[in-house]
């Protein structure tokens, strides 16, 4: 089982400043986020629920529940949502739940979805991700949908591009892909 | 009968705010922070890292300082390059410098890398990047040589070469056609002289001369002033004027008058 | 007692020269004053039951509930001082609505024993306050399933398959430890538990008493909640009949 929630690389304020930044950031062993808005914001938000998750599993003597997580996340966009510029996107796997994905979008309210798309380019992709989906698709399949949906996101956002990176979150392990610039789908680019 | 004195309450006093509304509509100009336009680099090579900045400091469109210290010292096997408002550079590193050898003191360990990374960003994140303060951070610890960037309004970045600062388009340039993997250390002190150079000459915001500093495992080498390529050259000849080249019109001599003292005193017993 | 005018039992914050507080001691005597408390941990649920002795025929049947609601998922019953236990479920309350607060879930068994615990330990630390005069039984259904936990007045807290507290407490113990947990359903523990509270009970000795029993299960759809009071009433029958029949089969 994987959810591999998608995202662009690439930017941030004006102009580039990492053609390879990772917007997905581990903030669990089975638990990642995908990063969008402002990147000081965000990181400062990663960090803390990182911090509060390693206090939980101590506390508990076990691993958290995507959800706690993503309620945390949630907690801390919503009260400082005055302050903060932060689109998260919460995805992993724990014993409880199995896999699951999260939406927190700028205002900071909680969405559990079967998928997510958030960042500048994702109102180009809106459509294509409707369209494809389906439920239970396979892990080949959710690769291959995620990966699609960022190439076409990146082709159509003047400030999405650069690189695709996905994780692959199931129970046993996790595994990160790097896809370069030149090995991205390509679609009708007339 | 006199009262005590009352206790002044805590917190910030915001008075100068209305006092320096008032004087700047009033015309007064408020002074300009030295900011360094400028180029800062850094790279990872097979042994160590190496930090590169060139030395100009600016205020507005003046050289504030022609010769200036960039890379800032934080622990023993840690350097940072800084860009922006010069003084909070300077503040922020020796802030931070302070805590690290406390730290380190208290932990009874060397410092790491990504302890001062994170002392910095949530620093900087807490200030909201009124703090005006963009590093390059440099050092070796426990987990070999690393490398970040830090944004003034705390984002970090970790890569194996990075620039900041006006000149950091030129010097990135120079590092995307030049940076290879497990570059030697002379190799790599090379591409960031040249990554420096290319903001000394392609950007206003930087020049005079290159810093360097190459941090490997238990040493430091800072290169100061490593290259010098504005040296002002010798004068081919001599531009003063011989003497005579002004015609003397009239002359007229006026003799100082005399002074006349008065008596001496007398110092006889 | 021994211990008594020595002066080291004056204070929960002073030992005696063997090594004991005699304060957390004394607060034990106030639970065995208690009617008699018990939880059972079943394959798919938790019963707790207590013997509420009525003091005065003017009460209100159904009155002074003893076993206490401290979330959906949580039972609570203290034998000893009621007041103490109000002020327990207070805090257990608090705990657990604040833990729901921070992750949106609700507190696990683990968890909520443990802070009600170490609240309970606080109160044998210091010369200004007494210790708990409480036993306090939890039962909770979790994401991990049934599970029992009782708290002590010195604040050590275990987890149990059975639990018993205050009068009968030895006798209820004995006949608790003959269960067998693994084939135990909610329903029978149900039964088991009023059959040994009519039994710790003393009708020669002790006051009137009512039954009070809520369970946490499948069946009450993973909420503390009274047990329905027909299934009580049968355990009730059941219980009285059972212990007749043995009173027959010795005389």
């Amino acid at each position: 089982m994987e959810k591999a929630p998608s995202l662009k690389p690439g930017e941030v304020n004006l102009g580039v400043t990492n053609r390879v930044t990772d917007k997905l950031t581990q903030i669990h062993d089975r638990i990642f986020c995908c990063r969008s808005g402002s990147a000081a914001d965000t990181q400062a938000i990663a960090d803390i629920v990182h911090y509060y998750l390693q206090v939980f599993t101590v506390q508990e003597g076990q691993p958290p529940t995507v959800e706690v997580a993503a309620n945390m996340f949630q907690r801390l966009v919503y009260d400082n949502k005055d302050q903060l510029m932060a689109g998260i996107i919460i995805g992993g796997w724990d014993a409880v739940n199995g896999p699951s994905v999260y939406s927190i979008p700028l205002g900071g309210s909680l969405h559990r979805r079967p998928f997510a798309i958030g960042g500048s380019g994702s109102s180009y992709i809106y459509g294509y991700c409707d369209a494809t989906y389906k439920e239970g698709m396979s892990r080949e399949e959710c690769i291959a949908f995620t990966k699609n949906a960022v190439s076409l996101a990146m082709s159509r956002d003047g400030s999405s591009g650069g690189t695709i990176r996905l994780a692959i979150i199931t129970k046993d392990k996790v595994e990160r892909v790097f896809v370069p610039g030149n090995e991205l789908p390509v679609f009708y680019e007339g | 009968m006199t009262l005590a004195e009352p206790l002044p309450t805590g917190g910030f006093s915001f008075d100068n705010v209305a006092r320096n509304a008032m004087l700047a509509a009033r015309g007064a100009k408020p002074p300009k922070a030295t900011s360094t336009g400028t180029t800062i680099v850094g790279v990872i090579f097979k042994d160590g890292v190496v930090l590169g900045a060139d030395t100009r400091a600016t205020a507005g469109p003046i050289v504030a300082d022609k010769n200036c210290e960039k890379i800032h010292y934080l622990a023993p096997n840690m350097y940072c390059c800084g860009a922006g408002t010069a003084a909070d550079t300077e503040f922020t590193t020796a802030l931070i410098s302070s805590k690290l050898e406390l730290h380190s003191l208290q932990t009874g360990r060397q410092s790491r890398v990504v302890t001062a990374m994170t002392m910095l960003k949530q620093m900087l994140f807490r200030y909201q990047g009124h703090i005006g303060a963009a590093l390059v951070l440099g050092g070796y610890d426990v987990n070999g040589p690393q490398l970040y960037t830090i944004a003034p309004h705390g984002s970090t970045d970790k890569l194996p070469f990075v620039t900041m600062g006006s000149g950091s388009l030129a010097a990135m340039a120079v590092f995307e056609a030049k940076w290879r993997a497990n570059m030697t250390r002379d190799e790599a002190v090379a591409i960031v002289n040249d990554a420096i150079e290319a903001g000394i000459f392609n950007d206003l915001g930087s020049g005079s001369n290159v810093d360097v500093c190459v941090i490997t495992k238990d040493n430091v080498e800072y290169l100061r002033n490593y290259n010098r390529p504005n040296e002002r050259g010798v004068k081919e000849q001599s531009y003063r004027f011989p003497r005579g080249t002004t015609t003397v019109m009239s002359r007229k001599v006026i003799n100082f008058v005399d002074v006349i003292e008065g008596d001496a005193m007398d110092v006889t017993a | 007692m021994s211990s008594v005018g020595t002066g080291y039992d004056l204070s929960a914050s002073t030992y005696s020269p063997d090594g004991r507080i005699f304060q957390i001691e004394y607060a034990g005597k106030a639970v065995e004053n208690s009617g008699t408390c018990i939880g059972i941990r079943a394959k798919d649920g938790v019963v707790i039951a207590h013997e509420k002795l009525i003091h005065s025929k003017l009460l209100v049947p159904g009155s002074n509930r003893r076993i206490q609601t401290v979330d959906q998922h949580i039972g609570m019953v203290g034998a000893g001082l009621l007041a103490d236990s109000r002020h327990l479920v207070t805090l257990a309350r608090e705990e657990a609505s604040s833990y729901r607060d921070n992750y949106k879930t609700p507190i696990p068994a683990k968890m909520i024993a443990e802070r009600v615990a170490s609240y309970v330990s606080a109160f044998t630390l210091y010369s200004s306050v007494r210790p708990f005069g409480l036993s306090t039984i939890i039962g909770v259904m979790d994401v991990h399933g049934p599970a029992l936990y009782m708290i002590e007045p010195s604040g050590v807290h275990y987890g149990y398959f059975g639990c018993a507290a205050g009068k009968g407490k030895q006798v209820a113990k004995t006949e608790i430890e003959k269960l067998k947990f693994a084939e135990l359903s909610a329903r029978d523990a149900v039964k088991a538990a009023a059959k040994i509270i009519h039994m710790v009970h003393d009708d020669a000795k002790d006051k009137e008493f009512e039954l009070e029993m809520s369970w946490i299960c499948e069946e009450s759809g993973r909420k503390h909640q009274p047990v329905p009071a027909d299934i009580l009433q049968e355990a009730e029958r059941l219980a009285k009949a059972q212990l007749n029949a043995d009173e027959m089969e010795e005389d």
